[in-house]
């Protein structure tokens, strides 16, 4: 099965702003020497926060979309705080107040850079366990020691003062969205039964799964969208166990899809498996993606900060537009119709996920990324995907962002985990929440 | 439309008709002798072992506890029988530091019980001497120890062999501070040489076990063993089963062998055939969610395919059911013991926070789950009094006293062990307990099963070295007979060989050799 590229949304809310970003293309060249402290500050962090989201179970996919909102916010004002004509995002993003700036000439780069991250980062992982404890204070040793390396010593002073006070604003912020507390994993404790035979009911043996994850998630305040709802859905095809309905056909593609698989389709559909506390998540999976093609561009620091920056928020609004979404429409899963109406011995590949169906998560994300990338890089930039290879999944390549965004959503239908309409909306509910990202300004 | 979020509330369960017995038991720690920690930081986050065996003849099983960065610790079983549990801390050789794991085992077949002491470093085998003294047998029984995180041990005897083979599984490679993630280093798989073990063979890819067991699964005369991994820690890992074909490589169970991927946090491991049609089912300890695999077709030549059975059976254990913190909880050793002794096998799980973790339960009380006669489980922790919520790690259930009532010893991390003495239920439940002594090199019959009828159905249990977390036990193996007076026993014996039916009394020891009947034992110290 292809997905039909960039598909028109009619009934999506898909802001005309996203034309209005700008295409911001690295300069690589002569580079200066707190560019590379700054770069390697953002990859530190960056690499160990891939880490930790992997390895601090309360990491969902919307809590890790979260923290890559705040973190790349933080950068970008670190980098907004070393070079003050690049503009910051308070006033744009939803609630960010003016951040604290000291008096003085502007703060090293990498210093003040270095200083917000290693600020923020332990906060935002706070309730990651000993070993990811012992990591972030590796990472920041190691980091200040190499920051501060030949800078006098009151400039690297004043600098970290800038950082930290960069963190914890954003931090305070933060802590007003909805989303800063996570309990039992971000499990409900309990779940009524479904009234209405198109609901979701649970589908794993695991008993903490017997609840939905987050079901508030939806209601969290957004980063760059207006409100959560600002992409709204049209609903999936009814519900019906007609044989000739819409809604059965699509059971009828996952069933097929399914019991057909190439390996090539096997494949894809384990590549962007992306199982939280088994990789990055799939907001982690379309960091790595952009941290690949900014290595691959030789960007400077300040593109890293821009672009990490985007790509955070978007997916941040992607996982609200997305759970207000399934929690709105709160849609069964393919597993369970099938196995009621079709084929008792459905077995999907990929472990269903304990949530609503529609939309696609990983379609959602996925179109928001592939729509941000472009913006920041421009289409017809192909990249190879190495974000599994320590797993032993081989490396994928990709013409360009939307090739990407389009396997990652058909690679839920050969899952076996979502209809197909969830994967079409999702996509274009990702290119909607783009399109408020894209609107951001941060350099002139 | 969105349905309401319901919020926690804490309903007592309700009771069923089936409910078991509840056996008490009775926090006998300070006056019992024992105490210590379990000490050590990072390194110290997994470990925290106990093992039980019998030193001195004596009948009675002695005790060794893991003391991490301090010295590990020897006790002398001195009670009597029925009586108090009560132990004698000695010097016995035992009391390396960097001690994460204890097993006890007789690698040279002498009689007498030697230990596998697990470290953070060089794993050392302790031979035993006699009159619970040992001393280093590496380098007389050509074992290489290495230098790890060692993380989980196995033994067995492969047909044919006059020496064991042994399993070790290694943890996170400890020197990589900054990126320990998916630097797992290698588990090893040491088989008899000329003259003690051979050099090791690489059990790669390895995925930081925290558990792995030798067990006939299918049936088929020869264990394979299996292995519970970390999943915080693998890349690409999973839970493994391997094959271990005498004097072939080993290798692993593929998924086009029916082997089906499982990826959990890998904790503990502990086997019984809950449902009695030979084949046995597996607990596996984890953090947030516990599982109980049964064979999906127990027939000969089964592959291993298993369904997940814990939510049915009610023993996800998933988080606290005392207290206010109700956070996932963190599971580590399991063992599966009857003890009512209602004829009924149960599960104990030790609980306990890898380290502040604050997404998990701090207060997290350990759990004895009582089986129904439906298969179901009941949550007895509280009412049989060892809901405790130290931080917990490995421990045993053992008959100190030899009353026919299995106490309980946990090891808890950074604070001192606990020891419960079980004073029974109240009902009249008799149990029967068996000591194996096989002839020839594996005197203890490991991977033997033994097999006991009453009226009620019939008992099975594999006898294995290894599993649980941390612990292992030689000695006395419980069973419990509920109400019947007699019942029958047979042991099916590592090298196929199969004993007759022979009848026990309710009440009584036994040695069980293969070629006699059942000998009634009884203790010097009543």
């Amino acid at each position: 099965m292809r997905m039909t590229r960039r598909r028109a949304a009619t009934v999506l809310v898909a802001s005309s702003l996203a034309l209005q970003a700008k295409a911001h293309t690295p300069f690589p060249g002569a580079v200066a020497d707190d560019d590379v402290r700054a770069r390697a500050a953002i990859d530190g962090w960056y690499r160990l926060i891939l880490e930790l989201v992997r390895h601090t179970p309360t990491y969902s996919p919307p809590v890790a979309a979260r923290a890559f909102g705040y973190l790349g916010v933080t950068a970008w004002e670190a980098t907004v705080a070393a070079f003050p004509t690049h503009r910051s995002l308070a006033g744009q993003l939803d609630g960010l107040a003016p951040l604290p700036m000291l008096k003085g000439a502007p703060p090293d780069f990498g210093v003040v850079l270095n200083a917000a991250l290693a600020a923020a980062v332990p906060v935002l992982f706070a309730n990651t366990g000993p070993t990811g404890q012992r990591a972030m204070a590796t990472m920041a040793d190691r980091l200040a020691a190499r920051m501060a390396a030949g800078l006098d010593d009151a400039m690297v002073t004043a600098a970290r003062r800038q950082g930290q006070a960069i963190a914890d604003h954003i931090l305070a912020w933060s802590a007003t969205d909805g989303g800063a507390e996570v309990s039992n994993m971000g499990f409900a404790a309990s779940w009524p039964a479904p009234e209405e035979p198109s609901g979701w009911v649970p589908t794993s043996s695991v008993r903490q799964q017997q609840a939905p994850l987050l079901p508030g998630w939806g209601q969290n305040r957004p980063f760059a969208m207006p409100a959560d709802n600002a992409c709204l859905l049209p609903a999936p095809p009814a519900y019906s166990t007609d044989q000739d309905s819409a809604f059965y056909a699509e059971a009828m593609a996952v069933h097929a899809a399914t019991a057909n698989l190439t390996p090539e389709q096997e494949m894809i559909a384990r590549f962007w498996s992306d199982d939280p506390m088994l990789s990055p998540t799939p907001p982690g999976h379309w960091i790595t993606i952009a941290r690949i093609v900014l290595d691959d561009q030789d960007a400077d620091a300040v593109t890293r900060a821009d672009t990490l920056a985007r790509v955070g928020i978007g997916l941040a609004d992607a996982m609200i537009a997305c759970w207000h979404a399934k929690f709105e429409f709160d849609l069964l899963r393919p597993v369970t119709y099938i196995r009621a109406q079709i084929d008792p011995a459905f077995t999907p590949i990929l472990i269903t996920p304990p949530f609503p169906e529609y939309p696609s998560g990983h379609s959602t994300l996925s179109g928001a990324s592939a729509e941000i990338l472009t913006a920041v890089f421009g289409s017809n930039l192909a990249f190879t995907d190495t974000t599994h290879e320590d797993d032993g999944l081989p490396a994928r390549s990709f013409t360009d962002f939307w090739e990407a965004a389009e396997e990652a959503g058909i690679s839920r239908l050969y899952g076996g985990i979502h209809f197909p309409a969830a994967i079409h909306r999702g996509l274009e509910q990702g290119r909607c929440v783009a399109g408020w990202t894209n609107a951001l300004v941060t350099r002139t | 439309m969105m349905r309401l979020v319901a919020t926690f509330l804490l309903v007592a369960a309700p009771a069923f008709a089936q409910d078991p017995a509840v056996p008490t038991y009775v926090d006998e720690t300070m006056a019992a002798g024992i105490g210590g920690t379990y000490a050590g930081d990072w390194e110290y986050m997994v470990g925290g072992g106990a093992a039980s065996f019998d030193c001195n003849d004596d009948g009675f099983p002695d005790l060794l506890l893991s003391g991490g960065i301090d010295p590990a610790r020897f006790y002398r079983n001195v009670a009597t029988q029925g009586g108090p549990l009560a132990f004698v801390q000695e010097p016995s050789g035992l009391e390396l530091t960097e001690v994460v794991q204890t097993y006890p085992l007789d690698v040279d077949g002498d009689g007498i019980t030697d230990l596998a002491l697990l470290r953070i470093g060089e794993v050392v085998l302790m031979r035993g001497l006699g009159d619970c003294q040992f001393a280093r047998a590496n380098e007389e029984w050509s074992f290489d120890g290495g230098d790890a995180w060692w993380s989980a041990f196995a033994a067995t005897w492969e047909d044919g062999q006059d020496w064991p083979t042994l399993a070790l599984g290694s943890y996170i490679d400890r020197h990589e501070d900054a990126f320990p993630w998916g630097s797992c280093t290698e588990n090893r798989l040491y088989r008899p040489g000329d003259a003690g073990f051979a050099p090791p063979i690489a059990l790669t890819p390895s995925h930081c076990p925290l558990a792995m067991m030798f067990t006939d699964w299918a049936r088929t005369g020869t264990p394979d063993l299996r292995v519970s991994n970390d999943r915080e820690y693998y890349k690409g890992g999973e839970e493994q089963l391997w094959h271990i074909p005498a004097g072939e490589p080993p290798r692993l169970w593929t998924a086009d062998e029916g082997w089906q991927r499982l990826r959990i946090w890998g904790m503990g491991i502990a086997s019984r055939d809950f449902d009695a049609d030979g084949f046995p089912e597996y607990f596996l300890t984890s953090m947030a969610d516990n599982k109980l695999q049964t064979l999906s077709d127990p027939v000969a030549g089964a592959v291993p395919e298993y369904r997940d059975v814990a939510l049915s059976r009610g023993v996800t254990a998933h988080r606290p059911y005392i207290g206010d913190d109700l956070r996932p909880s963190t599971a580590w050793h399991v063992q599966i013991e009857d003890v009512n002794n209602d004829g009924l096998a149960d599960i104990w799980v030790v609980k306990g926070n890898v380290d502040q973790m604050p997404d998990f339960a701090q207060e997290d009380p350990n759990n004895l789950l009582l089986q129904r006669p439906d298969g179901t489980f009941m949550e007895a922790g509280d009412s049989a009094g060892v809901a405790s919520t130290d931080i917990g790690r490995g421990g045993l259930l053992v008959d100190f006293n030899l009353d026919g009532l299995l106490d309980m010893v946990v090891v808890n991390r950074r604070t001192a062990p606990q020891i419960w003495r079980n004073t029974g239920t109240g009902e009249v439940f008799g149990f029967a307990a068996f000591r194996l002594l096989a002839t020839g090199a594996n005197r203890d019959g490991i991977n033997a099963w033994i097999e006991l009828r009453t009226d009620g159905g019939t008992q099975r249990r594999e006898i294995t070295l290894g599993g649980g977390h941390a612990s292992g036990q030689l000695g006395w193996w419980h069973f419990g007979l509920g109400t019947a007076t007699i019942a029958e026993v047979r042991v099916l014996w590592p090298d196929g060989a199969e004993g007759p039916w022979a009848p026990v009394a309710s009440g009584g020891f036994y040695l069980l050799t293969p070629d006699s009947p059942p000998v009634t034992w009884t203790p010097d110290r009543e």
